[in-house]
């Protein structure tokens, strides 16, 4: 049963700061099918940064994934600037804009992962090997019965996640900032009068999604696969945007959808393990938090608000 | 500087042009594309020149300095005619939806679907192959179908947006497909699905032509027809018009008594066939074999290829022609001068991302053409006033 919590958590955590990522360049007006290039080129950035550390900190150094988690954020943040570019000077469609994004992403790792291992170790593995990041036990929390399982064994990284996802909460809600980015989003027509510049906050918008978004995608490769490779580009991008849009474009509802996922999926696994059926049967619970999203779209969809202008080049004479 | 400006002006008359821009944007587009790539090669130390010329013979559309033995140009070319077909097909599925104003992002699960459902029906009957290979076309394409007029009726009753429903039927499809193969139908060696029969494939293999072995895809004729069938019926038929103009304006086709609803899921069930197709051409025909757990990229490049080919039927098939051909022509390309095969991918993203981009050559274009246009009313304005 522990098992299944802290498992979960740790799915969940990475899988929420991408969704949050999406949530803030969609709250501002633009489409993002992106994050799954985004998460997938900023956890690259980020490795090769780990990569290149290791032999100067020392291959089990804890400080090199804190150095790998910022130059992922870096990096999501730089490459994302093509989708912003695209969508906001160069007025693509948005969703194919997400689309190309994703195939460049996935070609351009790859071509670069193979050409730095060329020139790093002589091999073009398409592989940059990491380790796992250290583990942490909160003391008094853990000992709480049934939740406890929560605060037992947790990745350094998801208190950093859970950082920033109150920041990123607070700067969305409770700053000018904020309020410009979700006006964007709404009307953007009504920011341009107010005085705001909508291009600027989308481009911050979108920016700060990558860069969310390859936080995401380092701390993956940092805990499920321990190593960079383009098995990075599970569709984990695609189920934080389901997430999203399950959790109605706000970032609370969505941190619980993402709980649930992780929970879904840990569980699942647990179930069929102890049910004693072959490991191949997981796949089938790994099908549940998309049926499940599917299902309850059909009864909640009529509900759902996605930002009103979102996907429209803003077009300064339209009104 | 007068020549430049008047170069600029006639390029920009080109864009916009009725009739050729069409061609012209992606034409743009493309040479873009090139010429990135080859400052991408100059930085590698690499001549571009043969670079390119190595990709198409890779292709086979130019003869190589020497072959294997049993092989030639048109082994090579009719492995490119293999990645060809079912890129077209699923290109062209693309474009259904797109026209209407959907936006089929789940071509790759209605694929890998129609893929499986056909190996498991026909693939492993051990039926002649008069009869398999025509059962194949018509297990993809009535699998692909019914998932597509699925997504297509959400968005109807449910008004659940069609990318979603899309990409949540994707990861079904493929973790479903996946547990099912490898539950019963895994190859132990190579983890992948058992192979279908031969007399099921849709590619004839090992045939001899001209002393070469050829691997024919039919697929291919089904391609082209099938890129025919959709000029067609958007140039031609009513049903095509009134996807058109629930494309253009959904509102406006409202109320002029078109149902929109079910236009919504008559293409999307139109489009689902054509990727079911894309399917079975590309499962089991290029390849044999389905991996399991793994969504084919190519339902994926199809929607890159549609944009490159500007969303029309004809275009696609030299969109698709020309990704095929960096794509085949990766492997010689690498072993010829040395540089990681994937950047071919990354040429064709390059390529992508500037087609995505066509919109604002034109809109630039445009704009540039009507100041002219001004400019001169305004000097014509001026000269009368002189009179």
């Amino acid at each position: 049963m522990e098992k299944v919590f802290i498992d979960g958590l740790s799915f969940a955590m990475p899988l929420l700061v991408m969704a949050i990522g999406a949530i803030y360049s969609e709250k501002s007006g633009i489409t993002n099918l992106a994050v799954e290039g985004f998460q997938g080129f900023g956890a690259f950035v980020g490795a090769l940064v780990a990569v290149i550390l290791m032999p100067t900190l020392g291959d089990g150094s804890q400080t090199v994934i804190y150095i790998a988690m910022v130059a992922a954020f870096i990096g999501g943040g730089i490459y994302a600037i093509l989708h912003a570019l695209l969508c906001i000077n160069f007025r693509a469609n948005q969703t194919i804009s997400g689309v190309v994004i994703n195939i460049l992403g996935t070609a351009l790792t790859a071509f670069l992962t193979s050409t730095a291992n060329k020139i790093m170790n002589g091999d073009s593995s398409n592989k940059f090997i990491l380790g796992v990041c250290d583990r942490f036990t909160i003391p008094g929390l853990s000992q709480i019965p049934v939740i406890g399982g929560f605060f037992k064994n947790m990745y350094a990284f998801e208190f950093i996640i859970a950082g920033i996802a109150v920041a990123a909460w607070y700067l969305m809600y409770k700053t000018r900032f904020g309020m410009h980015l979700r006006a964007c989003g709404e009307n953007p027509q009504a920011v341009d009068a107010a005085g705001g510049n909508v291009a600027r906050t989308r481009f911050i918008a979108v920016m700060l999604s990558g860069a969310l978004s390859g936080v995401g995608g380092i701390c993956f490769a940092y805990s499920i696969s321990a190593n960079f490779s383009p098995s990075i580009y599970m569709g984990y991008g695609y189920l934080a945007i389901s997430a999203m849009i399950f959790g109605n474009w706000n970032i609370l509802p969505t941190a619980a959808v993402c709980l649930f996922f992780g929970l879904a999926k840990s569980g699942g696994y647990q179930l069929c393990l102890n049910m004693g059926l072959p490991s191949n049967y997981s796949d089938i619970f790994m099908m549940l938090p998309y049926v499940l999203t599917l299902i309850l779209l059909v009864f909640f969809s009529k509900k759902n608000h996605p930002p009103k202008a979102v996907g429209e080049v803003y077009d300064k004479g339209k009104r | 500087m007068k020549k430049k400006e008047l170069k600029k002006s006639r390029l920009a008359a080109l864009l916009t042009h009725e009739k050729w821009g069409g061609v012209a944007v992606p034409m743009l587009a493309i040479l873009l594309a090139l010429i990135t790539a080859s400052i991408l090669l100059i930085v590698m130390g690499k001549n571009p020149i043969v670079a390119f010329i190595s990709f198409l013979q890779g292709s086979g559309i130019v003869p190589k300095a020497k072959y294997g033995g049993g092989q030639g140009i048109l082994t090579d070319l009719f492995t490119t005619l293999n990645t060809l077909a079912p890129m077209l097909l699923a290109s062209l599925a693309f474009i259904i939806g797109f026209k209407a104003g959907l936006f089929n992002i789940g071509i790759a699960g209605q694929m890998l679907i129609s893929g499986f459902t056909a190996t498991v029906i026909v693939g492993y009957s051990g039926l002649g192959s008069f009869i398999a290979k025509p059962l194949v076309v018509v297990v993809g394409i009535v699998t692909g179908g019914l998932v597509g007029a699925i997504i297509g009726w959400l968005k109807y009753r449910f008004n659940i947006h069609e990318v979603v429903a899309s990409v949540m039927i994707n990861y079904i499809i493929s973790y479903g497909t996946g547990f099912f193969i490898n539950t019963y139908y895994a190859n132990m060696l190579t983890r992948s699905m058992q192979i279908c029969s031969p007399e099921s494939r849709l590619t004839l293999m090992n045939v001899q032509i001209a002393g070469m072995k050829c691997n024919i895809p039919l697929g291919i004729v089904l391609a082209i027809a099938a890129a025919f069938i959709v000029k067609f019926i958007f140039d031609k038929t009513v049903f095509g018009f009134e996807l058109k103009a629930v494309g253009n304006n959904a509102t406006c086709a409202k109320y002029t008594g078109i149902n929109v609803g079910r236009r919504f899921i008559f293409s999307m069930a139109f489009s689902g066939m054509l990727a079911g197709l894309a399917g079975v051409v590309y499962f089991l025909g290029t390849y044999n074999t389905i991996l399991p757990k793994t969504l084919p990229g190519m339902g994926y490049d199809a929607i890159a290829v549609a944009m490159l080919g500007n969303a029309s039927p004809i275009g696609a098939i030299f969109a698709a022609t020309l990704i095929s051909v960096f794509q085949c022509g990766s492997n010689y390309m690498s072993s010829n001068l040395g540089v990681a095969k994937e950047i071919s991918d990354l040429i064709t993203g390059i390529l992508l991302m500037f087609s995505a981009c066509g919109g604002y050559f034109q809109y630039v274009a445009q704009r540039r053409v009507s100041r002219e246009r001004d400019l001169l009313k305004a000097a014509e304005k001026e000269k009368e006033g002189e009179q």
